[in-house]
């Protein structure tokens, strides 16, 4: 499968680096060679890494250790200048971090209970418009979403009602940021409920439950007019929801893709071509997918109200990179086909999507 | 009786001996001639013809032609001699017979030796076949695994040249952006000026890479003043309270294990329901004597008292009274191995297993606790594989507990010494 079609991207491992330490999440610093990997090391504590990309290698420049185990970080909510990255760690503080001077937060709060899962950031780095966000997700139920500029209280609580049982929130991420009011942030949870929310009205806009734990979603581009949106799951299956028409009850249209036979554990969408993106697996695997639309992405039914038609998935490559589930992907913004990943084998690689522009 | 073929005519010369033998009507096929060295058959029921040979020939390459009722041979002579006659006089029977079978072994033996060769050559072929295909594929392989180094060295080269030029457009843009915004801001200049000494001088000795983003930091804080004023306000606080898709177990949704899942809470629903009791023979118990699970916690406190005929006599009842739960049986065999009551253990320790059907995550703890009860109770009788049997059940239900694995490794060291010592 590897060879066959000159014309297919081919999925080249570029660089690889052992760890000694278990990596959760790794992330590109935007407008650089450079990459952050975050994890826990053996005796409980947490660690940053930051490495430069240097010809065939990695060259670690910083290594930040913090007293909790780091799940998850992301650079969404800061501006270009500044750079600063937030993490969720194992015990529910979400902290904001200048790298050049890490020993003191540059915003902390204990915002869960219990770890948090998922981080997002929007309005930062150029890209959208309005207020910067973070919004994180968390094992106590709760999807908080926090202004850097204010302190200790969220600014959206999405928790469960009074004496309902809590679900583990497993992901959540931001979307429809196209201007400077309009804002949702879709959550993901291990009894296969995916939740967008409505910043704007603070409502729930729509709800449905695909069966499996959701393990990842994300939005294909988070400052424009929802358009797609991809929920990976537990056994294999992926969803791809069209988000541009709803309907009154049957909510979005979708296509399902049932792919590798273990968990997909990450999905994300090349930030230069909102079409294609790439799951991870637990089997070790990456597999590059292209979506297409329907000749029309929204027909009337019986009724006479709009639903939407989903188009259809078809996968581009596949690679198997290590034995071990690969958790955590980044594609980098500034160099197409670029992307690092982090599996649960202690190793974090680079690599290079060749023939992109030929899709 | 054979008839036997006695008119044939031969001539020699000093290498061969032409034979020509008539047939009278019969049909010859090559597998009705024998010949070896020195003996030559002819045998096409009923006819027969046999000769002992003057002298022995080269049976290989001799050669027999069929046709018009006849039979040609051309025998070639091992050594070139004239012969008295065709076949040797005076041949008693004994030594016919010893020359007929001699001959025959003789045949065998050379036909073993020929398929051997023969297998021989065929494999030597087969390896050759398959060397040939190994080296074709050999050659495709290495032909892909080149352009796919090629391709990596090609991306490689544009990757460091992307870097190169990007990161001196970064320093070029960081220092312009710089010059720009003094220019710009000359007022706000003087306000910031302190600020600024404070964080530029401790960046005098920093490297070249902290440099970089450090003049990025200083340029911030005009930017981000300006930059703060077009952003909007905090969102109000609010919050939103949300449902979730009810869902009895901890553990996530898988949809594969939903049927096995219901199945399970099917059961525990009925066997909850179930009251078979006689109820005459009951009526003079107490309203909570008549609940199973009243009677299990009776049980269990007995049991952490020491009292294990207490505890057995409760459960014996709510058995009676519902004798769907599987936990009933599970405690009751905890007390039976305490009470060294051994087979009733078993019994009892089989009968939970039963009713923990199907194997779902919920029911594991229970699952393992009767595996574990049921190989102590083997072991005590010295069933010792039916005990390690379970232990390894109990251990591929939960592979990290550590006491299972020790209580294994003992029974099985003790099942290898009794097969030594027997």
């Amino acid at each position: 499968a590897a060879a066959g079609g000159a014309e297919r991207p081919q999925v080249v491992s570029h660089v690889q680096q052992a760890l000694s330490y278990t990596v959760f999440d790794c992330k590109w610093v935007p407008r650089s060679a450079r990459l952050l990997c975050l994890g826990s090391a053996a005796r409980g504590t947490g660690l940053v890494q930051l490495y430069e990309l240097h010809g065939a290698r990695l060259e670690l420049l910083r290594e930040i250790e913090k007293p909790k185990p780091i799940k998850c970080g992301t650079f969404g909510a800061t501006s270009l200048q500044q750079r600063y990255l937030a993490t969720g760690d194992f015990d529910g503080n979400l902290n904001i971090w200048n790298l050049e001077a890490p020993e003191i937060p540059v915003y902390s709060v204990k915002g869960h209970k219990e770890i948090i899962n998922s981080i997002d950031g929007v309005g930062g780095l150029g890209i959208g418009e309005g207020a910067p966000e973070i919004v994180t997700g968390s094992r106590d139920g709760t999807v908080k979403v926090w202004d850097p500029r204010q302190n200790d209280t969220p600014v959206a609580n999405m928790e469960p009602v009074q004496g309902e049982s809590k679900r583990d929130c497993w992901t959540v991420a931001f979307g429809n940021a196209y201007n400077q009011e309009e804002r949702v942030v879709c959550a993901g949870y291990d009894n296969g409920d995916i939740k967008l929310f409505d910043l704007k009205n603070m409502s729930l806009r729509w709800e449905t439950n695909i069966k499996n734990g959701v393990c990842s979603v994300e939005f294909d581009r988070k400052d424009i007019n929802m358009n797609k949106l991809v929920a990976t799951s537990l056994e294999g299956k992926f969803h791809v929801f069209d988000m541009r028409t709803q309907h009154p009850t049957k909510g979005f249209a979708s296509v399902s893709e049932k792919a590798q036979k273990s968990t997909i554990w990450q999905v994300r969408h090349l930030p230069q071509n909102r079409d294609i993106f790439m799951t991870s697996g637990g089997s070790g695997s990456l597999h590059l997918w292209k979506y297409e639309y329907p000749a029309q992405r929204s027909k009337k039914d019986s009724e006479g109200s709009e639903m939407g038609v989903a188009g259809s998935v078809s996968l581009l490559q596949n690679v198997t990179l290590s034995t071990q589930p690969i958790s955590s992907l980044d594609w980098s913004p500034d160099k197409k086909g670029l992307c690092v990943c982090g599996a649960f084998d202690q190793t974090v690689r680079v690599l290079i999507v060749t023939k992109l522009n030929k899709i | 009786m054979p008839v036997w073929l006695r008119e044939h005519s031969w001539r020699q010369t000093l290498t061969a001996v032409h034979l020509s033998l008539p047939l009278r009507g019969a049909r010859a096929t090559p597998a009705s001639i024998f010949c070896s060295e020195q003996y030559l058959k002819v045998s096409i029921p009923p006819f027969l013809f046999e000769a002992v040979l003057y002298a022995p020939i080269d049976d290989t390459n001799s050669t027999a032609k069929i046709g018009n009722g006849n039979i040609f041979f051309t025998l070639y002579k091992k050594e070139p001699a004239m012969w008295d006659s065709l076949t040797l006089k005076n041949v008693d029977k004994e030594k016919l017979q010893y020359l007929r079978e001699n001959a025959i072994l003789k045949a065998q033996e050379k036909a073993k030796e020929e398929m051997e060769a023969k297998k021989i050559t065929k494999q030597e072929h087969k390896k050759y076949a398959l060397e040939a295909t190994m080296k074709l594929e050999e050659a495709e392989r290495k032909r892909i695994e080149d352009l796919k180094e090629k391709e990596r060295q090609k991306v490689t080269e544009e990757l460091e040249l992307w870097k190169n030029q990007h990161t001196d457009g970064d320093k070029y843009k960081s220092i312009q952006k710089k010059r720009e915004l003094h220019q710009e801001i000359e007022p706000l200049k003087e306000r910031k000026n302190e600020k600024l000494n404070k964080i530029q001088i401790p960046n005098e000795g920093t490297s070249k890479t902290r440099l970089k983003s450090t003049k990025g930091c200083s340029c911030s804080i005009f930017s981000q003043n300006l930059k703060e004023e077009q952003l909007p306000a905090p969102r109000a606080a609010a919050t939103i309270k949300v449902n979730f898709t009810p869902r009895v177990f901890p553990t996530a949704l898988r949809e594969s294990r939903v049927a096995e899942e219901e199945e399970w809470l099917h059961k525990q629903a009925e066997a909850r329901r179930i009251i078979n009791s006689d109820l005459s023979e009951l009526e003079d118990l107490k309203e909570e004597e008549k609940n199973p699970d009243w009677l299990k916690d009776k049980g269990n406190k007995m049991f952490a008292m020491g009292d294990y005929l207490g505890a057995v006599n409760a459960y014996n009842l709510a058995v009676r009274l519902n004798n769907k739960l599987p936990l009933l049986y599970l405690n009751r065999a905890a007390c039976h191995l305490k009470l060294r009551n051994l087979h009733k253990a078993i019994e009892d320790s089989s009968k939970a297993l039963e009713l923990l059907t199907p194997p779902v995550p919920d029911n594991e703890n229970a699952r393992v606790k009767a595996h574990v009860r049921r190989g102590t109770a083997f072991c005590q009788l010295e069933l010792y594989t039916e005990g390690l049997q379970d232990y390894e059940a109990a251990l591929k239900i939960d592979p990290r507990n550590k006491n299972i694995e020790k209580d294994a490794e003992k029974i099985r060291h003790l099942i290898q010494g009794t097969m030594q010592s027997s």
